[in-house]
């Protein structure tokens, strides 16, 4: 069964951006971008993140949205870094039975007034069963995704500059 | 559909307890959002804790002006029952609005207001009512109560009792369905409660579930008319975008939604 609105292989896809102003100088902001256990927090639904090489992991993540509940199995790759200012996180996981989820962000840190403009355009994709049933609602959940691991990795570089 | 254990709660003290018992169980009322989900294999429960034959949660009492609805009346139930008829037609309606009639005899709902999906119809009435929702633990107020799409005030292991509210002196509830899932595109309910408060919920269309709309309680507040909300702004920004309507589409459907459920509220 394909829907409407769906690509040809039943992928879900869509755009995501935003920025934040973080209250920490650049490099600090940096090195908890690049830091597993800050990564761990921010990914939703993270159970797991092992470090395979510094700039690859394995992840397990469960993704609860609404009535769903799938485990997905993944790697997360950090590439294109570009110190202190830039990177590209990606990441891919199998859910079985459910599909896959995919998702990639582009962060770009500015300074500004000694603090530092994090913005990010991400894009996500759902793939399978979990996009076909969730259609009415995977856009807005994927966003909400997005949004909550950088809202939550901007909180924790927060709170890091002030202790 | 992956292997489930099926159990049925007498009361709530022992259905918490039941579901603190198993791996990874889930509570059970209608099952019309939870079994599908489970029949895809989107959802793997261990466990299922039926709470649908608690008394406690059973019937439907109106007394003067309170209304007290127990969160496993099915919405069939609530959109027949004569009393509520009386005190607030507007949730009659809304319950005979839902889904399809099968959907209707089986889903209750204290399990659609514990979903909170961002297009089901009881939410929008819930906060435009200021329903208090009774649950094994607590009552909070419907403004506490849905947080963000599919999310509520819930703990894992708190169950739905039952609904309050009193009766509003008018309501009306006006609802743009999907045409293949009856679910709301966007719904508004409208209503005028004590000292003439007018109050707006509106679900289906906004990106962070259901929603008061304040610049259209304030002026339904002063002057209860489809004039005064004619200005009215809807912000597309905290629209739903997606396949079925973009956020341009949704924000208008919310303005003329709001103007008809104004009008039949009279
Ligand atoms: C074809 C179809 C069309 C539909 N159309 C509409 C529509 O137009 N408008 C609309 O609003 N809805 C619609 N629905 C959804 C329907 O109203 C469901 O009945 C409702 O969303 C869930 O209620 P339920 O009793 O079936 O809950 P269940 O499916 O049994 O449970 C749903 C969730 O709530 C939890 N839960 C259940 N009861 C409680 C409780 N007492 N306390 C705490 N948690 C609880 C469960 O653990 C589960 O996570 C439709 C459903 C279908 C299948």
């Amino acid at each position: 069964m394909i829907i409407p609105g769906l690509n040809c292989d039943n992928e879900y896809c869509m755009d995501i951006s935003g920025e934040h102003l973080i209250e920490a100088d650049r490099e600090h902001v940096w090195k908890l971008l690049n830091d597993p256990d800050v990564l761990k927090k921010c990914i939703p639904g993270c159970e797991s993140l092992e470090q395979n090489s510094p700039d690859t992991f394995r992840a397990k993540v469960v993704l609860k949205i609404g009535p769903m509940k799938a485990s997905f199995n993944g790697d997360v790759e950090l590439k294109d870094k570009v110190f202190p200012s830039s990177y590209r996180i990606s990441g891919e996981g199998k859910g079985g039975i459910a599909g896959f989820a995919s998702g990639d962000a582009a962060v770009n840190l500015v300074e500004e007034n000694g603090g530092t403009r994090l913005v990010y355009e991400a894009d996500a994709k759902l793939g399978g069963k979990i996009a076909q049933l969730g259609s009415r609602l995977v856009q807005s959940s994927s966003t909400k995704l997005a949004k909550q691991f950088f809202d939550t990795f901007c909180e924790i570089a927060s709170q890091e500059a002030t202790v | 559909m992956y292997e489930t254990k099926y159990q049925r709660a007498s009361n709530v003290e022992d259905a918490a307890k039941m579901l603190a018992a198993t791996d990874d169980g889930k509570f059970i009322s209608g099952g019309q959002t939870l079994i599908p989900t489970m029949k895809q294999r989107l959802a793997a429960p261990s466990d299922l804790i039926d709470v649908r034959n608690i008394d406690a949660m059973k019937g439907i009492a109106v007394d003067g002006s309170n209304v007290s609805i127990g969160a496993a009346a099915t919405h069939a139930e609530v959109a027949n029952s004569n009393d509520v008829h009386k005190a607030c037609p507007a949730l009659c309606d809304l319950a005979g609005m839902i889904g399809d009639p099968h959907v209707r005899h089986m889903g209750t709902i204290g399990g659609s207001i514990a979903n909170n999906d961002p297009a089901a119809d009881y939410p929008a009435a819930m906060i435009a009512l200021n329903a208090q929702i009774t649950t094994s633990k607590r009552t909070i107020g419907a403004d506490d109560f849905f947080t963000d799409l599919f999310e509520t005030a819930l703990e894992e292991d708190e169950i739905v009792t039952s609904i309050t509210f009193q009766a509003p002196s008018k309501a009306a509830y006006a609802k743009f369905p999907n045409p293949a899932s009856r679910y709301a595109m966007a719904g508004v309910f409208v209503a005028q409660v004590e000292d003439g408060a007018a109050r707006v919920g509106v679900t289906g269309a906004g990106s962070s579930g259901v929603f008061r709309h304040g610049e259209m309680e304030a002026a339904l507040s002063k002057d209860w008319s489809e004039a005064a909300i004619k200005n009215c702004k809807v912000d597309e920004a905290a629209m739903l975008s997606d396949l079925h309507g973009n956020a341009a589409y949704r924000a208008n459907l919310v303005k003329v939604m709001a103007k008809r459920a104004v009008a039949a509220a009279g």
